[in-house]
């Protein structure tokens, strides 16, 4: 059962680690919008948008 | 029946774009047909590529077409007051937008700085509909809003407080942080505490108990700070709060696992104590966003602050300049186009109209301003030009001292003791009899150690977070559901006071009827040369009258043939007549004439809504008292009664917006339901007020409740969902106290332990989370 004097330590820094992660999200404002990045991300950035007032729609 | 490409609307009168001898659509209106127009042309397209993909969430709608120019955002005053500094130290501004509904808005938002000259980046947050724009240099937010304006998206610049602003947002993550250090904390606990019951040996015993109090202590001391916080103030207050049995709790379980663990002893409460602290934080946090995404104050104020106006050179009427009503002084002169709200209290100079004046006094009728006359804010002008000189601006108009009345009476709503504080009087008087009967109860058997432990415990077990919990979740619950389905309530206790009403009073224009003259009534006793329908359609072409405006509408949908009208005339006061196709033709009177004959009368009167009668009625079976308060004339509002079958005491007339509110005030429990703002001093002396939709905006900031669909029908629903609620609250109630009958009757039989505790606690919990998810029947269908 020795491995437990290796096992808490282990436990606890791996835990603090996450803790320290959600405190430091938390600080950085990650949480503040949870709408809008989820849908931002699923936009791909095509090149053909910018510029060319010729292109037109088709539907 | 197919779907606008923009907007997603059913289409009626279908509008197609053509191009290159390919159609394009089909659009619900010119509005939609132009937004796509300028979508495309500005090589965007892939909006509706993107838009195609998303499941709408939020429903568009059709976009109206309006040439605002906006240059009023440019004004020094104007960007000193609403525009602020990013961290690139260039001018940033945030706008309310109309219409977000879906991924492809936020793709095209995002898109401004790549078609709009000297935007540098532009963000958007979907939830509140907001868009932060930043600009270099060279940029102007004039065109930035008009940009927004034509695809689609009406911009309405918000004043931010910087300070309130992040003080809100670091609250919000100080509650974040602790919901997760909590979160953490209870789940590390859960590791050891389960071995210790699972019977760790002897000699890791006091090694995991030492753990546990390290975890429980951040939990104890940093994560629970909100309810030694709330108790503090309540007794300062001399209140009571169901935080003050919590915190209660919280610190004797403290003080006790410190104390055994200095003694030897591996026994504590922790890992059911910092599981609850962490259902709390959580409950309360979601009850919390759910009520601020439902009516704030702060984020209406730009409301109705209204639209642009044109301010005039008083010298030359010809030269125009856009302001933001909230610069207009006295002695300026507006040019007030048809269907604006008159900004300001003000005399007519020049220009003949109608005024629809409902807003403020509740008549239906049209009143007829012409030079010299007195206008007021607030009111509407229906058909002509005008160009005003302001007497009174922004607060000292009439409406403004009015919506000065209603923000001074909105903190003296009386607040009521909800049903949770109220049982946490007995029940903390009730734990503090037991726990002493038992402490002197077991020193007369047992010695002083066992007494004060057993005491102790029994303080600790009942906690009453099975309570705390479940009443938050119960109102979460309702609070989403029912915003889901248009209703939005701005608090719990909302919910509470509805269940407890027995007086309603409702407010006739706008709410029972439709606000809107129509033609209920043609009789057609010939047939005329030509159709009636464009008799009419032609001979009232021009006239800007309110008989005229309506019947216009009644004919507009049978499309009727454009025709030459000869000798065509408008006397003021009579009607209108002319010749067409050799025939003499006459509107007056309400009648149709054609060659001094009488063809065809008709009736006009504010339409009752459809659903006006049903709904009375389901009030009624309700156990509400109705009565219609109404500032319309006597013999309208007696019209309206007769077609409802209301008694006589079920309605009173011509009453001023300050004797409605008397009147509300002099009866507890009572409800309001109205729209306009004459209604909003009424509407907040109410103990509920419930806004329906069309309201004017400002009534949102007096009333508690408010309706996305018009008319009475949802406010029978509310009750009956605020009743339902309120049962659950209760049976939560009853099995709470139930579990802690239980505890304290293990406690006095003596097996009370940390096992039986974390047995016992959060079956407690799971119960109510259960009963309050199962609801009611009558939920259980309205949710559906």
């Amino acid at each position: 059962m020795e491995i437990i004097v290796f096992l808490i330590p282990l436990a606890l820094i791996l835990g603090a680690f996450f803790v320290g992660c959600f405190i430091w999200m938390t600080k950085k404002g990650q949480y503040d919008d949870l709408e809008t990045p989820g849908h931002r991300m699923l936009l791909d950035e095509h090149n053909k948008v910018i510029n060319n007032n010729t292109h037109k729609g088709e539907l | 029946m197919s779907a606008c490409i923009h907007c997603d609307q059913e289409v009626i009168h279908a509008h197609y774009h053509s191009e290159d001898g390919r159609e394009c659509g089909p659009f619900c209106c010119q509005g939609c047909l132009t937004v796509f127009n300028v979508i495309n042309f500005k090589g965007l397209s892939e909006y509706y590529e993107i838009k195609k993909n998303v499941e709408l969430f939020k429903k568009r709608a059709p976009v109206e077409l309006r040439s605002n120019h906006y240059s009023y955002l440019d004004d020094v005053d104007f960007l000193n007051e609403y525009a602020h500094k990013n961290l690139h130290n260039e001018l940033t501004m945030e706008f309310y937008l109309e219409g977000i509904h879906c991924a492809a808005c936020l793709w095209i938002i995002e898109k401004l700085p790549t078609f709009v000259n000297g935007v540098s980046a532009s963000k958007l947050n979907m939830g509140r509909s907001v868009a932060t724009v930043s600009i270099s240099n060279l940029g102007k937010f004039s065109d930035v809003a008009r940009e927004l304006d034509n695809i689609g998206y009406r911009p309405h610049p918000l004043k931010v407080n910087q300070s309130t602003k992040d003080l809100k947002i670091k609250e919000e993550r100080s509650m974040l942080l602790k919901i997760g250090i909590a979160g953490a904390a209870a789940g590390n606990i859960m590791l050891y505490a389960v071995s210790l019951y699972a019977g760790a040996g002897p000699e890791y015993e006091e090694l995991f108990n030492a753990m546990t109090v390290l975890f429980a202590l951040p939990v104890l001391t940093y994560c629970s700070y909100p309810f030694y916080r709330t108790s503090y103030l309540a007794l300062k207050n001399k209140t009571l709060s169901i935080d003050i049995p919590i915190a209660m709790s919280l610190i004797m379980g403290g003080v006790m696992g410190i104390y055994n663990m200095i003694n030897h002893v591996p026994e504590n409460y922790f890992d059911s104590l910092t599981a609850l602290v962490f259902l709390l934080l959580l409950s309360r946090y979601f009850l919390k966003t759910i009520q601020e995404k439902g009516l704030s104050t702060t984020d209406l104020h730009f409301f109705y602050q209204g639209e642009s106006v044109l301010k005039v050179d008083p010298n030359d009427f010809s030269k125009n300049q856009e302001i933001h009503p909230k610069f207009i002084k006295e002695q300026d002169y507006l040019r007030i186009l048809p269907n604006q709200i008159i900004p300001a209290d003000a005399v007519v100079v020049s220009g003949e109209s109608y005024l629809n004046n409902s807003l403020l006094t509740g008549e239906s009728g049209l009143q007829k301003i012409k030079a010299n006359d007195h206008v007021f804010s607030g009111t509407m002008n229906v058909s002509g030009e005008l160009i005003i000189k302001v007497e009174k601006a922004s607060s000292e108009t009439r409406l403004g001292k009015i919506l000065k009345n209603v923000e001074n009476g909105w903190g003296q709503k009386a607040q009521i003791i909800d049903i949770t504080n109220l049982i946490s009087k007995y029940f903390v008087a009730a734990v503090f009899t037991l726990s002493f009967i038992l402490y002197f109860w077991t020193l007369r058997h047992h010695g002083q150690k066992e007494a004060l432990e057993l005491a102790l415990t029994l303080l600790i077990v009942t906690c009453p977070c099975a309570l705390a919990i479940a009443t938050p979740l119960t109102f979460i619950r309702t609070l989403s559901k029912s915003a889901q389905k248009g209703i939005i309530i701005k608090d719990d206790a909302v919910v509470e006071k509805l269940s407890k009403a027995k007086y309603i009073y409702i407010d006739k224009t706008g709410t029972i009827t439709q606000n809107q003259l129509v033609v209920d009534q043609m009789n057609i006793y010939h047939q005329t040369q030509v159709t009636l329908e464009a008799v009419i359609y032609n001979l009232e072409k021009h006239s800007l009258h309110p008989v005229a405006m309506c019947l216009k509408e009644c004919v507009k949908i049978s499309n009727p043939e454009v025709m030459n009208v000869e000798d065509a005339k408008e006397i003021s006061g009579v009607g209108v007549s002319g010749i067409i196709n050799g025939h003499f033709y006459e509107i007056k009177n309400y009648g149709i004439y054609e060659d001094h004959k009488l063809m065809a009368d008709f009736h006009i009167q504010d339409a009752l809504r459809t659903d006006a009668k049903a709904s009375l009625d389901a009030l009624r079976l309700q156990g509400l008292k109705i009565q219609i308060l109404s500032g319309d004339k006597k013999e309208n509002v007696q019209a309206i009664a007769l077609e409802l079958g209301l008694n006589e005491n079920e309605y009173q007339a011509e009453l001023s917006p300050e004797k409605k509110s008397q009147i509300i005030k002099s009866t507890p429990q009572s409800i309001m339901v109205g729209d306009g703002a004459n209604d909003a001093i009424a509407l907040a002396s109410a103990d509920t007020g419930i806004a329906v939709f069309g309201a004017m905006d400002i009534s949102l900031r007096a009333a508690d409740v408010y309706m996305n669909y018009p008319g009475l029908s949802n406010v029978a629903e509310l009750m009956t969902i605020s009743k339902e609620t309120m049962k659950v609250i209760r049976r939560n109630l009853v099995l709470s106290l139930c579990y802690n009958s239980i505890s304290v009757l293990l406690a006095y039989t003596g097996h009370i332990s940390p096992l039986t505790a974390a047995i016992v606690m959060p079956v407690s919990s799971l119960t109510v989370l259960i009963s309050t998810l199962i609801g009611t029947k009558t939920l259980r269908g309205l949710w559906k």
